[in-house]
């Protein structure tokens, strides 16, 4: 069976920097797979480029068979592979609501001009959209605090407003960066579930960065651990707990960054 | 149909008698004919204000408006002028053309966001003054003048629109033809932004990183959005130059690009009829103004100073507007 | 070849301190100062007034066309953009406020000088001939180099003294430099102040080869605006090669293609859009300023 995405040989370079050296991995469908790596270890970077929010400099990104790096973020979006960003990137002045019927946008049957004049199917796609939001809302457990304005919500609400924006979009690679940073035990253990829910119930392979070590041993299938910018490792969260190589990079960079 | 409350649309009728049937009216009661060409100047410029406001919709400040509406009024004065067509034919072409040059022009600029986007535009308002002295066909500083009257459109027979040449109130056909146009601009504009598209710009205007990661094609959008102020600026000039019967080099200069963008931010930006307004405060008080002679500019620009200073976030936003809120 | 040469570091030393003065304001508060232009030509009228009406000194003017700007600079921060700045929901209603103040300066102008285009007598006589192949005024000489000094003065000022450190550290970034003790509200004022300060010298300073009037403050915005997305908005080193840039593309044009008038303004805004397509940023500044 092929996989369904897989990173070939990626490599970035800013410059006469570095940031990813020669990547590869396969995304199995129906998992989640988890991307950690001490600071400045080249992750983001690497999400950007599957996305395609930044060109890869060599190497390739293949998803369903197609190659979707170096292609443009929405056309990436618009195959099912989408990121989501860190807590300030929302819609600032729209709400909940809104935000998650704007990202709907996709699922439109009914044309531009459609939507100008006012045509049965826009007035459809209205209709569908607010239904579809209000469940997805409900899904993740935001129903409440589907009407407050984005720019007033609190940091962890916004995590899971990002979710529910990249979820509406419909995805099947959600990619989620960094979803429990600044997280206590109790939301992360709640974003936790969220994210495998996610998985589970809706059927959306996902892949995240993270800094959050226990967390990402809770959730994840399979692990690869970037260290300047080179893979040094990939497993299972067994295999890589005892692997020397993942200890030596996490002992050798900050101590507290295990176990936060 | 396109889902208005009763409230609305009786703002709606209120304003449309008041446009049509109540300003005539006040006209010939007082005598002040001379507001006929303030009106329709006002109407016009709102035109090509709405165009800067749905710039500002997709999150860019447009300070270039009257590039187009030079653009938009030479494009019609050389069809009338030097290749016969109907007044009413090269408006829409003058729309159109102008919003040929803001795709061409766009595909550069608009990737610029912020200050770099106004500034580019604000120099561009300059280039075509400067094209239009350069280029032949334009007339150079002598400009076009003795531009003839709107001719009458019938079709089988049955006029559907009048001769203006052969009207004795041309003030009121004006001002009729000006409203309408506005009108027909501002319903645009309220569907267009309250449907998808309309959506779409809000995304892009609060984050265009996140849009795109939603599958939202923004350099797509930016174009045909930047096409349609630029259509608006366009006609806009067009008509004006009709009415003026003449289009020079300097009908159009950085000042007035200033203006447009200074009536949509003094009406409010949150709000679809801002603009209008912001345009019918700002030109009908220069215009009042013009009793005070030489101190016109100066008490002008005061009173704008104290608006901005008080009321930073625009007219609209202590919410006296009435006729058709958003 | 020579000609071109030396009329651009004349253009472009005039150019650059315009430049600095409006990449300053906007480096600091984020104001896009449409008020430039206006700033200039009131310098320029200061200059005249107390140099060509009652004959005082010209450097003594000069100095008087330097406090005049900073004092109206330092007042128009105080009381009006620190204000609106906070008080305001959007960025953008500064660039309003600046095209308000261009209309009100507009007007004072208007009221206190007139329409008509102001002349005064030459700082010197003579002219420079290099075997008619560079052909100089003295005076041109003596204002680009003054422009020239005024410029290392004002990186000197910015690199090495504590106002200079001050304002650096603001431009970069604004909280930051709150944390590190700066007090912010007092350097916006002087760095706008400083900012009008050069406006006002550079129109001082050309008064005596153009002279000056009422519709020179747009046009010098617009040629401002020009350079600082050439250089990148912002920036200081992107001014002054922004300045010289736009200096030297005018001398070069007005030599090769005097005779199809102003189509050297619509070359230099064609080969500006296509920079700035592939550089967005600007020579030397960071991405989206």
């Amino acid at each position: 069976m092929t996989p369904l995405l897989q990173v070939k040989n990626v490599t970035k370079k800013y410059g006469g920097l570095t940031a990813n050296n020669d990547i590869s991995f396969d995304v199995a469908e129906n998992e989640i797979l988890s991307v950690i790596g001490p600071n400045g270890a080249g992750k983001s970077t690497l999400f950007k480029m599957i996305a395609s929010f930044t060109p890869t400099t060599a190497g390739e990104v293949i998803y369903q068979g197609e190659r979707i790096s170096n292609l443009k973020p929405h056309i990436v979006a618009r195959k099912g592979v989408v990121r989501t960003f860190q807590e300030t990137t929302i819609f600032k002045s729209m709400t909940v609501h809104e935000s998650v019927v704007v990202a709907q946008h996709l699922r439109a049957k009914a044309s531009l001009a459609g939507y100008f004049w006012g045509s049965k199917a826009a007035q459809e796609d209205v209709r569908a959209f607010g239904k579809y939001a209000d469940e997805l809302l409900e899904f993740l457990g935001m129903s409440e605090i589907s009407s407050e304005q984005a720019s007033n919500l609190p940091q962890g609400s916004l995590r899971a407003l990002g979710i529910a924006i990249g979820l509406a979009t419909d995805p099947k690679v959600l990619l989620l960066d960094e979803p429990f940073a600044g997280m206590n035990h109790d939301e992360t253990m709640n974003m936790v579930k969220l994210v495998r829910s996610v998985r589970d119930e809706r059927g959306v392979t996902v892949m995240l960065v993270e800094h959050d070590m226990p967390a990402v041993m809770n959730i994840s299938d399979r692990i690869v651990v970037l260290n300047f910018g080179e893979k040094i490792a990939e497993g299972t969260p067994s295999e890589i707990q005892n692997n020397e190589k993942v200890i030596e990079a996490y002992l050798g960079s900050v101590d507290d960054e295990i176990g936060m | 149909m396109f889902g208005f409350t009763s409230k609305q649309l009786s703002g709606v009728a209120i304003f449309l008698f008041a446009i049509f049937i109540g300003v005539p009216l006040l006209i010939g009661l007082t005598g002040r004919w001379d507001f006929y060409f303030t009106l329709t100047s006002v109407a016009l410029l709102a035109i090509a204000s709405a165009g800067v406001w749905l710039t500002f919709y997709i999150g860019r400040i447009n300070i270039g408006q009257g590039a187009f509406a030079l653009i938009g009024a030479y494009v019609s004065a050389i069809l009338v002028v030097k290749v016969g067509w109907s007044f009413w034919i090269s408006l829409p072409a003058a729309g159109l053309f102008a919003a040929l040059v803001a795709v061409l022009i766009g595909l550069p600029i608009l990737r610029l966001r912020g200050v770099y986007f106004a500034m580019i535009t604000l120099v561009l308002t300059q280039v075509v003054t400067l094209t239009a002295l350069a280029l032949p066909i334009t007339n150079g500083a002598k400009g076009i003048s003795n531009i003839p009257l709107p001719s009458g459109v019938s079709i089988f027979g049955i006029p559907l629109l009048p001769d203006f040449a052969g009207m004795e109130n041309t003030k009121l056909a004006f001002y009729y033809t000006a409203c309408i146009l506005m009108i027909i601009t501002y319903a645009t504009l309220y569907r267009l932004v309250n449907s998808r598209l309309g959506h779409l710009c809000r995304s892009m205007q609060q984050n265009e990183e996140l849009a795109s990661s939603i599958g939202v094609n923004i350099s797509y959008i930016r174009i045909v959005i930047f096409a349609i102020s630029s259509f608006f600026g366009g006609i806009g000039g067009a008509m004006f130059g009709s009415i003026a019967q003449s289009v020079y080099p300097s009908s159009f200069q950085v000042a007035d690009s200033v203006n447009f963008m200074l009536n949509c931010f003094l009406g409010g930006l949150g709000f679809v009829f801002g603009p209008m307004l912001g345009t019918l405060v700002l030109y009908f008080g220069w215009d009042l103004l013009f009793e005070f002679g030489k101190y016109q500019m100066l008490i002008y620009s005061t009173v704008l100073i104290l608006i901005i200073r008080f009321l930073p976030n625009g007219l609209l936003s202590i919410r006296f507007g009435k006729g058709g809120d958003k | 070849m020579e000609q071109i040469l030396a009329n651009g570091v004349y253009l472009g030393s005039q150019y650059a301190m315009i430049a600095l003065g409006l990449t300053l304001i906007f480096a600091l508060m984020n104001v896009l100062n449409f008020a430039h232009g206006q700033m200039y030509v009131i310098g320029g009228f200061v200059t005249y007034t107390f140099y060509g009406q009652w004959g005082v000194p010209f450097i003594l003017a000069l100095v008087m066309s330097c406090v005049t700007l900073a004092i109206l600079g330092a007042l128009i921060e105080r009381f009006l953009f620190a204000p609106v700045i906070k008080g305001s929901a959007r960025e953008e209603s500064t660039m309003l406020l600046a095209a308000g103040i261009a209309f009100f300066l507009d007007a004072v102008i208007l009221l206190f000088f007139g329409e008509k285009q102001r002349g005064v007598p030459k700082i010197v006589d003579g002219v420079f001939n290099y075997d008619f192949r560079l052909i100089m005024p003295y005076d041109r000489i003596l204002i680009c180099v003054l422009a020239i000094l005024s410029i290392v003065a004002f990186i000197g000022l910015m690199q090495y003294t504590k106002t200079g450190r001050a304002l650096r550290a603001l431009a970069q970034d604004r909280t930051a430099a709150q944390l590190m003790g700066v007090n912010v509200d007092r350097y916006s004022m002087i760095g706008f102040a400083l900012g009008a300060m050069l406006a006002g010298l550079v129109g001082g300073l050309l008064v005596t080869i153009t002279g000056v009037n009422l519709g020179m403050g747009g046009p010098t915005s617009i040629k401002a605006f020009m350079m600082v997305m050439i250089g990148g908005a912002g920036v200081i080193s992107g001014a002054i090669w922004g300045g010289i840039i736009l200096g030297f593309m005018e001398a070069i044009g007005l030599a090769l293609l005097y005779q199809y008038g102003d189509i050297t303004y619509l070359l230099i805004f064609v080969s500006l859009m296509i920079f700035l397509a592939i550089r967005p940023q600007g020579l030397m500044g960071k991405p989206w300023g």
